[in-house]
């Protein structure tokens, strides 16, 4: 203790102010380091998640899918890195201000401004350097620990080496940069006006327009209306406002991001594979289909099968023979057979403009883009039981005969974008690509024609496979049974694959609903650090009500107002931007079941209603502490 | 100093402060520093009582200790009859917010609230729910400390000689029975410092107020009926000025 005392100089300088300043210096650093520790672990959260669960579900999953997961994934982590360095800098900016008024004093009493500035800075640095590097060593002791205890996923995948090691020095180095940046030009920016300025401050924090009637609703007691009045009387409330609006909106949209990805991708899947679907067929295409149907979540080999085999074809009468059955709505007649295919985007001409006004057109020659094992599903397009969400609609039947829609999984290697000049070689016939769609069945790697070119093409009259939508009833299905096992056929319900698919997609959102759950505990830590920045701001005002006799409880209630009623209007504007982005912009054909959207919003509330009282709590208990002795003059 | 007789005496006829062999430490840097040192003192109701000595002897102390903002580690301190050393926080509040109003040197106002809310605030703190009548209230408090054209400004907006009366009219503003003022003269010009002499004597004369002023301005000092000379944290002497004794 003595040798810092002791020593003079920027150092001495800073320590001493530091020391002195206690409690508001500690919540400086607190809230620095909690915002750096937060960031970097998320970040290298996202960062391992997103390796992870690209090595696990790369084998799984179809493209379409996985696309969204790790858009998300890239979406928040980089929402993320902006709240991160938001609040940094916001937290920077309240440090330096709240010594504006002893940094005025310093000048005012004939400090040359280069020493004061490097003393001040100097100051500012000690917290930032401080919290950088301890936010660093927490983040990483943090991740460390957690991922120890391996998970179900990190068992799959293993342990990954060196991951994040990048973000672990670019984060806190970025933060510390900027965090130097701000305090550098606030600090310069203090140092550089008026003495005058800077010592009467407290009439540059007001905002004298509001000065008219001031808000007074009795049944809300005095503190309301008190917080009101310092509220709306601080010009400092809305770049406060503003920093909490987009901190909250955009954590906002990492959380309703996830909800509404997850959704959207269990909407995908429930759209290819509608319940209550009965699958018909000869009990090897069966089986065969029902791998086909779960290969989008488990890893199995697919036996070789001749699919064109007659004893396993059905013909259109015994097909017909299911509509009659009552309960049947819909019978979907297909033909599948896995074949090689090829894909080409055709020849075309490409025209561009030069400098001038000369447009030079090119042939661009036919290109193969490769070739693969895919299913081909022939299929009657008045009678599809699915509802694909596809990129240009699902077959017609005013469509070409030699026509496809596209797996997601194939898109972007062998079915290249625009589907215009992209065709398909399959069974000796090119087809041309309509549009593509995502569908768990062989995980995307998928072709879907009409099912009387198919027909034409494998020489059959008749389907291997018939999906019936029927009504949840059991009846039916003991119908629907009878009537298969009179053609031989094997009968089963759609429903546990599409449960075992929607299970493991749940397993995937399960691991990355932890980025949006720690990104909610982020925005209520970095909202702390806000509220009790901004209560520093005017901790003489609080001190002057306890002197004056505003017991604990009157304390208590307009610290809850002031810090409620500030989340309450970031919130008002932010949580509805957010869901609107989320929904509007964030995935196509976007789905949310209300259940999320209230239980998003009541956690939502909820956790930012503990903010706006803990920090109310840890405050009035601060006030609790002060004397009249604490008073500035 | 007074004698025991005396004491009781007084005790019977009503005392606003009554302090009984009351020290106070602090613990600074872990040494203890004394800061009052078994003063016993006593104010009568609607006496004006001086506190004067220099810089550091205590005065500030004394004045928290009356308040309630700060208990004695020795002694009995007793304010318009509550025991300080028995009261808790809570009910120290309560008792601060109804019967004491404070005068600094600073003037310590809200600096979000006007003249006029500072003012109302007090009334507020005491429990006043009847808004008509409080704003009825501020603006008579307003005028009598002549700020009525000043009332909707802001403290920054306003002179030291102004804030000063803005507190005094909070002082009074829940009508305490004892007001305590810290060198309220401390930080004005002789001229601005004359007027809140002034509006001192006037919560004397006018509302009967008992106020305890520690100060080193003779204009306050010549008004009181009691003077306290502390000196390192003891009381030096009592004098009570030849118009009172008569």
């Amino acid at each position: 203790m003595e040798v810092w005392g002791a020593l003079i100089g920027p150092l001495g300088f800073a320590t001493k102010s530091l020391r002195r300043r206690g409690f508001h210096s500690y919540l400086a650093f607190l809230g620095l380091t909690l915002t750096v520790a937060t960031t970097t672990f998320l970040l290298l959260l996202g960062q391992d998640l997103a390796t992870r669960l690209g090595d696990d579900s790369s084998m799984r999953s179809t493209f379409g899918i996985s696309w969204l997961i790790f858009a998300y994934l890239v979406l928040a982590l980089g929402l993320i890195g902006i709240v991160g360095l938001l609040s940094t800098s916001y937290l920077v900016s309240s440090m330096i201000s709240q010594r504006m008024r002893d940094i005025g004093v310093i000048k005012a009493a004939g400090a040359l401004p280069r020493r004061l500035l490097s003393y001040v800075t100097f100051e500012a640095l000690l917290v930032i350097v401080s919290s950088c590097l301890v936010g660093a060593l927490s983040a990483l002791l943090v991740y460390a620990s957690w991922s120890w205890p391996s998970i179900s996923l990190f068992k799959q995948v293993g342990p990954i080496a060196n991951a994040g090691a990048t973000i672990l020095i670019v984060v806190p180095m970025i933060s510390f940069l900027l965090a130097y940046m701000v305090a550098s030009v606030r600090v310069r920016r203090i140092v550089g006006s008026s003495s005058v300025n800077a010592i009467s401050k407290q009439l540059a924090n007001l905002d004298l327009k509001s000065l008219g009637k001031p808000l007074r609703i009795g049944r809300f007691g005095s503190t309301f209306n008190l917080a009101t009045r310092n509220v709306s009387r601080d010009r400092g409330f809305n770049k406060t406002l503003l920093s909490m609006g987009v901190c909250i909106c955009l954590s906002m949209i990492v959380l309703s991001g996830a909800l509404v990805s997850a959704d959207t991708s269990a909407s995908y899947v429930v759209r290819a594979m509608p319940p209550h679907v009965l699958i018909v067929a000869n009990s090897n295409i069966y089986n065969q289909y029902v791998s086909l149907a779960t290969s989008f979540s488990r890893i199995a080999p697919l036996p070789p099968i001749d699919y064109g085999n007659e004893s396993y074809i059905i013909s259109p009468q015994n097909a017909s023979a299911f509509r009659a059955i009552p309960g049947v709505q819909t019978v979907d007649t297909r033909l599948i057979t896995m074949s090689s295919i090829t894909g080409y985007v055709k020849a075309h001409f490409a025209s561009n403009q030069d400098t001038g006004e000369n447009i030079n057109t090119q042939i661009i020659p036919e290109v193969d883009t490769g070739s693969i094992n895919a299913l081909i599903v022939g299929i009657n397009a008045t009678s599809a039981i699915g509802d694909w969400y596809t990129s240009d609609g699902f077959l017609q039947s005013s469509d070409a005969h030699y026509t496809m829609i596209a797996g997601d999984s194939l898109v972007g290697n062998i079915v290249q974008t625009p589907f215009n000049l992209s065709q398909v070689s399959a069974l000796g016939y090119r087809y041309d690509v309509k549009s593509a769609l995502v569908d768990p069945l062989n995980a995307g790697r998928v072709l879907y024609a009409p099912v009387e070119t198919l027909q034409k093409s494998l020489g059959l009259n008749g389907f291997n496979v018939l999906l019936l939508k029927v009504n949840d009833d059991p009846t039916v299905l003991s119908a629907v049974s009878q009537l298969a096992s009179s053609f031989g056929l094997a009968v089963g319900s759609q429903d546990p694959i599409l449960n075992s698919n929607l299970t493991f997609l749940n397993g995937i959102w399960s691991h990355i609903f932890l980025v949006p759950i720690i990104t909610l505990a982020l925005t209520c830590g970095i909202l702390l650090s806000y509220l009790a920045t901004n209560f520093s701001r005017r901790f003489n005002d609080y001190v002057i009500l306890k002197v004056l006799g505003a017991n604990a409880w009157y304390r208590l209630s307009l610290l809850t107002w002031e810090a409620w009623g500030v989340l309450a209007i970031s919130m008002l504007i932010a949580i509805p931007l957010a869901w609107g982005i989320s929904i509007f912009f964030l995935v196509p054909d976007p789905n949310l079941s209300l259940g999320d959207l209230e239980l998003s919003t009541l956690v939502s509330l909820s956790a930012l209603s503990v903010v706006s009282l803990a920090s109310a709590t840890i405050y009035s208990r601060r006030l609790g502490l002060t004397t009249v002795k604490d008073l500035k003059p | 100093m007074a004698s025991t007789d005396e004491e009781i005496e007084v005790r019977a006829l009503g005392l606003a402060v009554d302090f009984l062999d009351v020290s106070k430490e602090y613990i600074v840097n872990g040494k203890p520093i004394k800061a009052l040192s078994s003063i016993t003192l006593n104010v009568k109701e609607g006496e004006v009582a001086a506190i004067v000595g220099p810089s550091g002897a205590g005065k500030t102390t004394v004045l928290n200790i009356i308040a309630g903002l700060e208990k004695p580690s020795q002694g009995e301190a007793r304010v318009l009859g509550l025991d300080v050393n028995a009261s808790n926080e809570h009910s120290l509040s309560a008792f601060r917010s109804a019967n004491i109003g404070f005068i600094f040197q600073s003037y310590n106002l809200v600096s979000t609230l006007t003249a006029e809310e500072n003012v109302e605030l007090m009334m507020e703190l005491a429990g006043w729910s009847d808004s008509g009548r409080n704003e009825k209230l501020t603006e008579e408090l307003i005028s009598m400390v002549g700020l009525t054209d000043r009332a909707k400004h802001l403290p920054a907006q306003l002179s030291g000689g102004e804030q000063q009366r803005v507190a005094i009219a909070r002082a009074i503003a829940n009508d305490p029975p004892l007001i305590l003022a810290d060198e309220p003269t401390g930080n004005l010009d002789q001229k601005t410092g004359l007027e809140i002499v002034k509006l001192l004597a006037r919560l004397k004369g006018e509302k009967g107020k008992t106020l305890v002023v520690t100060t080193h301005d003779d204009r306050i000092v010549e008004m009181a009926d009691v003077i306290f000379h502390l000196e390192n944290g003891s009381l030096g002497s009592i004098d009570r000025p030849a118009r009172v004794r008569n």
